[in-house]
């Protein structure tokens, strides 16, 4: 998973397209699709069990749970897709920029890139969230930092490789630009490599989200995010089951989503611990 | 035997110098942030220090002023943050701004909580993952395989809270088995250790069956059924050390995962120990002891590293006369 990857035909790219296609469209439509606003309280309906009403209940303000995990799709799913991209098109750039640079800045990159690897992933990101008050600032900063440096990893790696090959030589030989060689040639392995390693990320991107929501150091509660919102439900477990197993149902498929597609894409479910 | 322990002695020199280096990088990196988070705080620092030292309602201008000496405060930021780096490099952590006891007691208290936790969850990861690891690999394709890859995939997917938030439901409120939270005796740990191992199991599972498929087509396999092994004493001395190479490597690279399992863990089951430590400290933003977790956690996942590299080179010392750590 870590080498050159294999040719990618169009076939491996459709369950990826799929899955960005429906979670995409989920993050961007979800408000609109929600029956209710989703801070409508409701203090005469606090945790009515699933009703024609309100398909999943309401919560311990009578707001409906349908509306707010629809409502939550931008933060949770969202903010994780954004997060990810950020992350990997930083740690492309820096990637290639290190295969095609002089060895001191190259050795830079990577030893930066080492030392940031070498922190717990979630620790920079709870920092972060936790010194400047959560918000959705601070936490996208903090997990992009800590997800850069795989991505830049693997694109350095296959850059390299990619910089040796026969038609790149020739490429240079017939004087092409630097420029175009790297878009033409050094480019498009380099995001076979990193699809599938982002398609994974994206999954613990929103894992990681709605744990820092979960510890109440993400998102904060009005926000309907989904871990802020398993937070708020979690004392109420016995009497609202549905309430509560609605927002987890939703961090859990939309995660089982993107670890199938990152897998057909040749990705294994472990390609994020080697980097 | 000499002449091959004095040739590896430099290789072996060097890696465990980079480690360290490195966890002294990753401490600094950790430090300067932290500074760098202090001082970017809105609001006046000698203020919120003598509001924390003197209470809320008692603080003076005086007395911030008085602070603001006294802590160097005043001085260029240069010498704060080398006086800073300084303290910190001394071991002093000082005192948490909340209930005033020394930070680097406070860490060893919940730190002995958490590595209990930690090891607890950690060996019953492996006794789920290795028989389910190895059985699969032993018979790649087969139905066993199929379905411990399933649960690893859908494991994998879960979050670490949901897991724990599943089995309080099912062990704690539904069957009325075990407490739900909180510490003291060994049923307190059930649920938390097995949060804990679940989520490493996802991460293990496919490490374990990968490397069991893959020595089972070496040619020393082979060879060593050629000489008349049976399959299973082929697999006892032949198999199972190299398969253990790549598993020891990711034992330490799960340990990220399990630092960031800690936090969310032991926040959910409220345990007291390194990570509960640290969401509480950043929720009631004392400084001194996030600082001192922070610190802690990023040396502490170095030393596993290196403690990693160690176990690698003495289960295949071919690594380090090849110079590859």
């Amino acid at each position: 998973m870590n080498g050159a990857p294999g040719p990618a035909g169009p076939r491996r790219w459709r369950p990826a397209a799929c899955a960005a296609v429906l979670l995409g469209g989920l993050a961007l439509l979800g408000p609109m699709l929600a029956p209710y606003p989703p801070d409508a309280q409701d203090l005469m309906r606090v945790m009515e069990p699933p009703s024609a009403s309100h398909w999943l209940g309401t919560d311990l303000v009578g707001r409906d749970v349908l509306a707010r995990v629809l409502a939550g799709a931008p933060h949770s799913l969202g903010l994780a897709l954004v997060c990810v991209v950020l992350a990997a098109a930083t740690g492309m750039t820096l990637g290639m920029v290190a295969a095609n640079a002089g060895p001191t800045l190259r050795t830079a990159i990577l030893r930066l890139a080492d030392l940031m690897l070498a922190c717990p992933g979630l620790l920079l990101a709870l920092l972060f969230a936790g010194f400047l008050g959560g918000g959705i600032w601070p936490m996208l900063i903090g997990l992009k930092l800590s997800l850069w440096p795989h991505y830049a990893r693997m694109a350095e790696a296959i850059a390299t490789g990619a910089l040796r090959e026969n038609h790149v030589e020739a490429a240079r030989l017939a004087a092409f630009p630097e420029r175009t060689i790297l878009v033409r040639h050094v480019l498009p392995p380099v995001l076979r490599g990193v699809m599938p390693l982002a398609t994974l990320g994206a999954g613990q991107a929103i894992m990681s989200i709605s744990a820092l929501g979960f510890l109440g150091l993400g998102l904060k509660p009005p926000t309907p995010e989904w871990g802020a919102m398993i937070n708020e439900l979690m004392p109420f477990l016995a009497e609202g089951f549905v309430q509560v197993a609605a927002p987890c149902a939703m961090i859990v498929l939309s995660v089982l989503v993107l670890a199938v597609a990152g897998r057909s894409m040749g990705g294994s479910s472990d390609a994020r611990e080697h980097g | 035997m000499t002449a091959s322990a004095t040739s590896l002695a430099g290789p072996l020199a060097r890696l465990v110098l980079g480690r360290l280096g490195q966890a002294l990088a990753t401490a600094a990196l950790l430090a300067t942030l932290c500074f760098a988070f202090v001082h970017a705080l809105p609001g006046d620092l000698a203020l919120r220090v003598a509001a924390a030292r003197v209470g809320d309602e008692r603080v003076t201008t005086q007395t911030a002023d008085r602070i603001r000496r006294s802590e160097g405060l005043d001085r260029p930021l240069v010498f704060q943050y080398l006086h800073w780096m300084a303290t910190l490099a001394r071991g002093d952590l000082g005192r948490s701004l909340v209930t005033g006891q020394p930070v680097a007691g406070e860490l060893a208290r919940h730190g002995a909580f958490t590595l209990r936790l930690g090891l607890a969850g950690w060996l019953l990861s492996y006794a789920i993952a290795l028989p389910l690891g190895i059985a699969a690999g032993l018979r790649p394709g087969r139905w066993l395989d199929r379905a411990t890859t399933a649960l690893a995939v859908t494991l994998a997917s879960l979050p670490s809270f949901l897991v724990g938030l599943g089995l309080v439901s099912l062990f704690a409120l539904t069957l009325r088995w075990l407490p739900p939270a909180g510490f003291g005796t060994t049923a307190h740990m059930v649920l938390p250790a097995l949060t804990l191992a679940l989520s490493l199991v996802a991460l293990s599972i496919p490490v374990i069956r990968n490397a069991v498929v893959e020595v089972r087509s070496a040619f020393y396999m082979t060879y060593a059924r050629v000489r008349g092994l049976s399959a299973a004493a082929a697999l006892r001395h032949h198999g199972l050390r190299n398969a253990a190479i790549p598993v020891v490597t990711f034992a330490a690279l799960q340990f990220a995962y399990v630092m960031d399992g800690f936090v969310v863990i032991e926040t959910l089951f409220n345990y007291p120990g390194m990570g509960e430590l640290l969401v509480t400290a950043l929720i009631a933003r004392d400084v001194p002891v996030i600082v001192g977790a922070g610190l802690t956690l990023g040396f502490a996942f170095a030393l596993v590293s290196l403690a990693a590299d160690l176990a690698r080179v003495w289960l295949d010392p071919r690594r380090l006369r090849e110079g590859r750590p």
